[in-house]
């Protein structure tokens, strides 16, 4: 009798609950599912101050004039740290859940969302009329769908203090233009006292930079690059990975500052125009900053990278949209998502930003009459430049972070030599065809068809 | 009444009733926890050994046997993570030392103990993160330490402790013994506050110095505490060191401060699932055999 009681007493404990789960279930409000564009909760994972300080400032004050405008419309903006950008959005999308709009470095870390499902095409909700005027959509197309929105263009120029040239015997407006120049230039700074060149690799960014910058330099199309990652071409042929031995021999020539493995690529950014090193490359938002602490063009040179490999992508420049904002798949609003991503285009929106910034919007509609600086004039055109490329974006987003960044740490911290960085580079090929057969497979279709 | 015990004793069916009752009752009140610990607890570990044999994403999960593990196995970036952590077990022992050192010191009931025993504590309460951030700007080449070195013309110490791939995992060790000292200080303090003075009055009556008396009365006595601590410093060197490997060196240069724990975060964030639970049953298993092995220390030492 006690047994069946204890067993009748769990039954009817188990039916309480069940019945409970049941009916809170079906009491609960039906969800307002409808994507209305102008009644909307979003949530948007964004990340750009790194690349422009004082993004993160401009977004806020566009969020509020937007939410003013439309009363119903809630954004919530939720900033990313640069270490974690891709890494939280690949958890998010594994669990089919989180931002509205998100952000991402452009091509590949936006385009493997994309094929894994985790994204909207932005062309499918945006007007043809209106991305038109979008720079550098080719970055970000796949399948002949448009999968994010540009919303800067951040060139990487060469930036040299005219001062310490001076002291050195160099010629202050007249910054190197090819290797052995900047080599030359470095020997004489370093023997007048002076910290030749600033690079922050801590966290391996700016061995990735060195990559990009310099890597290329051999290629003749960004294509190639494709096929080595795909197997068709060998990684360990100097054409791809001889800027390691190069970067070696930059180190070892003391030309890099001695701290170089010790602080974030961030702070390697602020050592020129904290007047601690001679010469460095960043992007055009710390170009500005910089400018302004040495004294705009008299003392501060602007060019383009050096030449150092025999390639056609070695005169080219280095201008990408960096970040770009995409849909998410699980966004319950996207045309509510893609109305305000279009409105970050408005005019006002691209004056606000680049007054904001100092970094140019990715809009053929902003006027370039606002550019006064001299400085950010001389950016402005090498921006503009013909052919411009950022291989880092063709390189799977798990290869960038495992053997791109690591790679450039061995050598930079003396730890490797240059063959032991590119035997890292084919482990990681290696290991992300197999660990990811399917985005290996998007990959080569990509890289074969677009 | 005497009756009644007689007839309950002799008969079988009601002999067997209560004790059935008191047999299921108990198992019935320990349900709702068992539940909650088994769903919590064993749920989470079922299925990260399932997912071990997996590769893909979790929408898709494709069958792939032992390959995650032997990839693993094969990874010289994963060999590299479980040395370091290996290297990062000799911190227990200098932990336990240093720690039992100075809570024997503090003992003694010196002046000021109380705020020497906050002052050492006081790393312990303090966030990781925050520790991290801070160590990161003294330890770079050119940070605090390497100025207040070169300041003092010891040149030949200034190292560029996170830069360095042969000296990074040692500062992120030093890192950790800074932080935990603390916990074990406490604790061990505690301890020996509880002992009864008795025994140690009986020693010092008897002749027993000072040496003597921690040697042989006190550190005896605290035994099991400190093999509980080094049982939690084994754990925390294995299993709870990303914090601070992240913010200090984020496994660099290259690998070389990389641990296991950094390993399966990067294979998890590179949507490695599978790899990512491989790594994570492995260092389970290594934690397990440890800390059983440890136990089956203690108990061989009982019996001697």
């Amino acid at each position: 009798m006690p047994r069946r009681k204890v067993v009748l007493a769990l039954g009817a404990a188990l039916a309480v609950v069940a019945a409970a789960f049941a009916s809170s279930a079906a009491s609960k409000p039906a969800r307002v599912t409808a994507d209305d564009p102008n009644n909307a909760n979003l949530t948007y994972w964004y990340w750009g101050e790194d690349d422009a300080p004082g993004a993160n400032g401009w977004l806020k004050k566009e969020v509020a004039l937007y939410e003013k405008a439309h009363p119903k419309v809630k954004i919530t903006v939720v900033t990313q740290s640069t270490d974690t950008l891709t890494s939280a959005f690949t958890t998010a999308a594994q669990t089919k859940s989180g931002p509205d709009i998100a952000t991402q470095w452009a091509t590949l870390p936006v385009l493997t969302p994309a094929w894994n499902g985790s994204s909207v095409p932005i062309s499918d909700y945006v007007p043809a009329g209106e991305i038109k005027n979008w720079i550098g959509t080719a970055e970000n197309m796949s399948g002949g769908k448009l999968w994010a929105m540009p919303q800067y263009l951040l060139g990487i120029p060469f930036l040299w203090n005219k001062a310490m040239f001076k002291k050195a015997g160099l010629n202050p407006n007249k910054g190197p233009r090819t290797w052995p120049q900047l080599l030359a230039a470095c020997a004489k700074l370093k023997a007048a006292g002076f910290t030749p060149f600033g690079m922050g690799n801590k966290d391996g960014y700016g061995g990735a930079w060195f990559f990009s910058l310099i890597g290329k330099q051999n290629l003749n199309s960004i294509d190639e690059l494709k096929d080595a990652m795909i197997g068709k071409a060998n990684f360990s042929d100097p054409k791809f990975s001889g800027f390691y031995a190069l970067l070696a021999d930059f180190k070892k020539k003391g030309c890099l500052n001695s701290d170089v493995a010790s602080i974030s690529f961030t702070q390697g950014l602020g050592l020129i125009g904290q007047k601690k090193v001679a010469m460095s490359w960043v992007t055009d938002g710390f170009a500005a900053g910089a400018s302004k602490a040495l004294g705009g063009t008299k003392g501060m040179g602007v060019g383009p990278i050096p030449v150092w490999g025999k390639g056609k992508l070695a005169t080219s420049y280095d201008t990408t949209q960096s970040s770009s904002a995409f849909i998410t798949k699980w966004s319950k609003h996207p045309r509510a998502a893609a109305q305000f991503l279009v409105f970050l285009h408005s005019q006002q929106a691209l004056r606000a930003w680049y007054k904001a910034t100092g970094v140019f919007p990715a809009d053929k509609r902003f006027p370039a009459s606002l550019v006064t600086d001299p400085i950010a004039k001389q950016q402005l055109a090498l921006d503009k430049s013909p052919v411009s490329v950022w291989p880092e974006n063709y390189v799977p987003p798990q290869v960038d972070g495992n053997a791109d960044l690591a790679a450039g740490e061995l050598i930079t911290s003396g730890a490797g030599k240059p063959a032991d960085a590119v035997s890292l580079w084919e482990r990681e090929l290696k290991k992300w065809k197999s660990q990811h057969p399917d985005e290996f497979r998007n990959y080569s279709k990509w890289a074969t068809s677009g | 009444m005497g009756h009644e015990r007689l007839s309950r004793d002799t008969d079988p069916k009601a002999r067997r009733r209560p004790r059935r009752r008191r047999a299921l009752w108990p198992y019935l009140y320990a349900l709702p926890a068992v539940s909650a610990t088994a769903f919590a607890f064993g749920f989470p570990l079922v299925q990260v050994v399932k997912d071990s044999f997996y590769a893909g994403n979790f929408d898709a999960p494709i069958w792939v046997g032992l390959d995650n593990y032997k990839g693993v196995i094969h990874d010289p970036s994963f060999r590299t993570s479980l040395l370091n952590n290996l290297k990062l077990l000799g911190t227990v022992p200098v932990m336990i030392v240093l720690g039992l050192a100075i809570a024997l010191v503090l003992n003694d009931r010196i002046r000021g103990m109380r705020q020497y025993q906050a002052v050492v504590f006081l790393p312990y309460i303090l966030p990781a993160t925050a520790i991290g951030l801070c160590f990161s700007f003294l330890l770079q080449e050119n940070g605090v330490l390497n100025t207040a070195l070169r300041g003092a013309h010891l040149n030949f110490l200034a190292q560029d402790w996170l830069g360095n791939s042969h000296l990074s995992i040692g500062s992120v060790g030093g890192l950790v013994v800074w932080q935990q000292l603390g916990f074990c200080v406490v604790v061990f303090t505690a301890a020996l506050l509880a002992l009864p003075p008795e025994t140690s009055e009986a020693a010092r009556i008897d002749g027993a110095g000072w040496w003597a008396l921690q040697r042989r009365i006190l550190v005896p006595q605290i035994r099991p505490i400190i093999e509980l601590i080094a049982v939690i410093q084994v754990i925390t060197a294995l299993s709870w060191v990303f914090n601070y490997v992240y913010i200090l060196t984020s496994g660099g240069p290259g690998y070389a401060s990389s641990v296991m724990e950094l390993y399966i975060w990067r294979s998890f964030s590179n949507g490695a699932n599978g790899t990512a639970a491989s790594v994570a049953v492995m260092l389970l298993g290594m934690a397990s055999v440890l800390i059983g092995l440890s136990l089956w220390v203690r108990k061989q030492v009982e019996r001697a």
